[in-house]
């Protein structure tokens, strides 16, 4: 079902490219509302690498973000994930094809209010089909610092938890990339600080790949690299981002770019 | 603060739909039944064929009643519990409880009202017709006019106001005011409605086998205990959960989700139990009552082929409605459901094991609301065929009871996976940003 790119294949071993994309277009509505959400956009992110992603409100990050994770299909273009390319159209196929490849968090958690922590966090092995190692999903828990909160559930917890709790389970799958659209936008200072802890972690200590939305220079200074995004293209590169240089490239990128669009 | 209710009810008159429409279809089954009242009523009606109205009205009338109450009172509920999200912005917002309070009562109030206005001209032309099988059937003379009047208006209004109002008061009392002592009066209502079923069909002894009205003691009983079994059915179900465990990944979500999920479906439960209580028992004792008039030979055949079908269809409106407010409070539950689905979608489910998912918990409620009508319709029907028969157990029973139980899980689990699926069509990231 799924093609396997030149790089190598999923069975013999992770692709040295965790994400590429190629001319990705993506246009919402019709007729005179039509948006061009993203325009073409074309690029590479090597596995182990953490990048940001920034740009003006409007100018297609979420699109970008859910396009690669397989949550949406592009209009056109490619993209491939740990080497392999994503294809098929119907939601089931894309599920199964995020399965084991794509972990995703999101500025609202999406825990589920009915389940417990644990029961949260072991979810997608669930509906997987995979094996669910109690052990592991504890050890992970543990690890985001809520070894003892197992059997909460997620209206008892405060927003920077239900965050580590949404990471642990994008972690739980040990998925090649993990897609994070602002996940500190609803949290303070010190959870959102936690939070990037948690995202630096899982690349350094685990060499996943992590791509993460955001709207603050501070938490860009995390990442590796910074891409900006405006108007559905890509308007600049930046590498080894303070929290101040890239405050500097924003103030430009909206020079040229009206607010609100 | 009935200004804030009216704005309210205008800004999102589509929530409001599944409430409108129970409020509507009980009123108009009240006002048709009751009309039979006005036109017993009205000077020149003979004594036989107002004995005839007045009968039919207060036995059909008065337990259909009881189940237009609350069969309203449980769609209410639904949609009350179904806002708490909603209610506790208002009160973050400010707003006291007394005033979410008024609110959501002003609210129920207005659609009850409006469901009953709506429900004067269908309920005319129903009580009309329901004259037309009376007459048609020799129980009444031709010469009776049909009369719509106080009675059939005021008890329509008065009782659909206060099922609603009574419902929205309670559900937003537990919404506003969590875990204080709840329960406590609930348990006292299910056990007082078992009680009162328990009389109820013990009266049955007490007509003898021709009474016209023998067939009342016996209905109004198995409704009564339908409802105690109902009020204490989320607890069975909670008993049944903790020892259930099934296999699968549909089947592990869809215990755990249920588990949290009791006193939501407790409404979706009343129906389902009333449903199928109402039907089995009533069509039961109308088919026993058929048979004994068959077997006396005492009347002309044709006219106890009348009778049945007129028994028949004034049963048959009422098991039609309450099929219909099963329906509308399953599908006012289930679309609310979208953001949660949303949700298992975004953490790797594929629809078809949201679809699976539900599918069981669909299939476990089922199971209990079947089998707890059962019981209260049983209850009803052996006294009645003991008293109307030499028998304990009428030979048709298990037929009517199959047949009332498919019926019931084909329009349970229709109604559920169609409305699920309906859901699934909004993309899974917008379905959880769209704010329940
Ligand atoms: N489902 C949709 N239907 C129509 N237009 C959409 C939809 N989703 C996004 N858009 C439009 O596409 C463009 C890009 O939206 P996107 O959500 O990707 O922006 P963003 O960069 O994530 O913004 P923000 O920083 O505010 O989250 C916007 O103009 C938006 O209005
Ligand atoms: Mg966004």
């Amino acid at each position: 079902m799924f093609r396997t790119g030149s790089r190598g294949t999923h069975d013999t071993g992770p692709a040295a490219e965790a994400l590429r994309l190629v001319k990705v277009t993506k246009t919402y509505g019709g007729g005179d509302s039509e948006v061009t959400a993203l325009d073409g956009i074309t690029l590479s992110l090597s596995r182990g690498s953490f990048t940001a992603v920034m740009g003006p409100s409007g100018s297609g990050k979420s699109t970008l973000l859910q396009c690669a994770a397989g949550l949406d299909r592009p209009d056109s273009g490619i993209v491939v994930v740990d080497g392999a390319e994503m294809t098929g159209s119907g939601e089931a196929e894309l599920t199964r094809f995020r399965r084991s490849r794509v972990g995703f968090v999101f500025q609202q958690y999406n825990l589920l209010d009915t389940l417990t922590v644990v029961q949260n966090t072991v979810l997608p092995l669930k509906l997987a089909g995979r094996r669910v190692d109690r052990r592991r999903a504890r050890e992970i828990l543990t690890a985001v610092g809520l070894g003892d909160r197992l059997g909460h559930r997620p209206d008892q917890l405060s927003g920077g938890q239900r965050q580590r709790v949404a990471i642990a389970r994008a972690l739980v799958t040990e998925p090649r990339v993990i897609f994070a659209d602002e996940p500190t936008g609803a949290l303070d200072s010190r959870s959102a600080r936690e939070v990037l802890r948690l995202l630096q972690e899982a690349v350094r200590v685990h060499g996943r790949t992590v791509v993460m939305v955001t709207h603050d220079p501070v938490a860009a200074s995390y990442a590796d690299s910074v891409l900006f995004l405006a108007d559905g293209r890509l308007a600049g590169h930046l590498h080894a981002p303070t929290a101040d240089a890239v405050a500097e490239r924003l103030a430009h990128l909206g020079d040229d770019v009206p607010a609100g669009v | 603060m009935l200004v804030l209710a009216l704005r309210s009810v205008r800004q999102r008159p589509g929530r409001l739909l599944a409430t409108l429409l129970s409020a509507f279809l009980g009123a108009a089954i009240i006002m048709t039944f009751n009309s039979l009242h006005d036109t017993a009523g009205q000077p020149g009606v003979d004594s036989v064929s107002a004995e005839t109205l007045t009968t039919s009205a207060s036995v059909v009338g008065g337990y259909g009643t009881l189940l237009v109450f609350f069969a309203v009172a449980s769609t209410l509920t639904v949609n009350v519990r179904q806002r708490s999200a909603e209610l506790e912005l208002l009160r973050c917002s400010g707003a006291t409880p007394a005033q979410i309070k008024r609110m959501v009562v002003g609210e129920a109030v207005v659609v009850a009202l409006a469901g009953a206005a709506l429900a004067i001209g269908p309920a005319m032309l129903g009580g009309h017709a329901l004259l037309g099988v009376f007459q048609d059937s020799g129980q009444v003379a031709d010469s009776v006019d049909y009369a719509f009047g106080p009675v059939a208006l005021v008890s329509g209004v008065d009782i659909t106001l206060v099922a609603a109002a009574g419902a929205a008061f309670l559900a937003v009392r537990r919404a506003t005011r969590p875990a204080v002592r709840r329960g406590r009066a609930r348990t006292f209502l299910a056990y007082g409605a078992l009680v009162a079923g328990a009389v109820s069909v013990t009266t049955t002894f007490a007509f003898s086998a021709t009474d016209a009205a023998l067939m009342a003691a016996p209905a109004y009983g198995a409704i009564l205990l339908s409802v105690g079994l109902a009020m204490l059915a989320p607890r069975l179900l909670n008993g049944l959960l903790a020892g259930l465990s099934l296999t699968g990944a549909s089947g592990w979500l869809a215990v755990r989700t249920l588990r949290r999920r009791v006193e939501h479906v407790s409404g979706i439960l009343m129906s389902l139990v009333l449903f199928t209580a109402v039907s089995t028992a009533t069509l039961t004792m109308q088919s026993v009552e058929s048979d004994a008039v068959a077997a006396s030979g005492l009347r002309k055949s044709v006219d106890a082929k009348n009778l049945e079908t007129l028994n028949l269809t004034v049963v048959g409106i009422i098991a039609v409605f309450v099929c219909v407010m099963l329906v509308n409070s399953l599908y006012a539950a289930t679309t609310y459901r979208g953001g949660e689905f949303g949700r298992q979608r975004l953490a790797g489910a594929t629809p078809g094991q949201v679809l699976g998912t539900v599918g069981v918990e669909t299939a476990v409620l089922t199971a209990v609301g079947v089998l707890l009508g059962s019981v209260a319709a049983l209850a009803g029907i052996v006294p009645f065929t003991m008293v109307r028969t030499d028998g304990v157990l009428p030979g048709q029973a298990p037929g009517i009871w199959l047949a009332v139980s498919s019926v019931a899980a084909a329009v349970t689990l229709g109604t559920s996976l169609g409305t699920a699926r309906r859901a699934l069509r909004t993309p899974a990231v917008a379905a959880v940003a769209t704010v329940a």
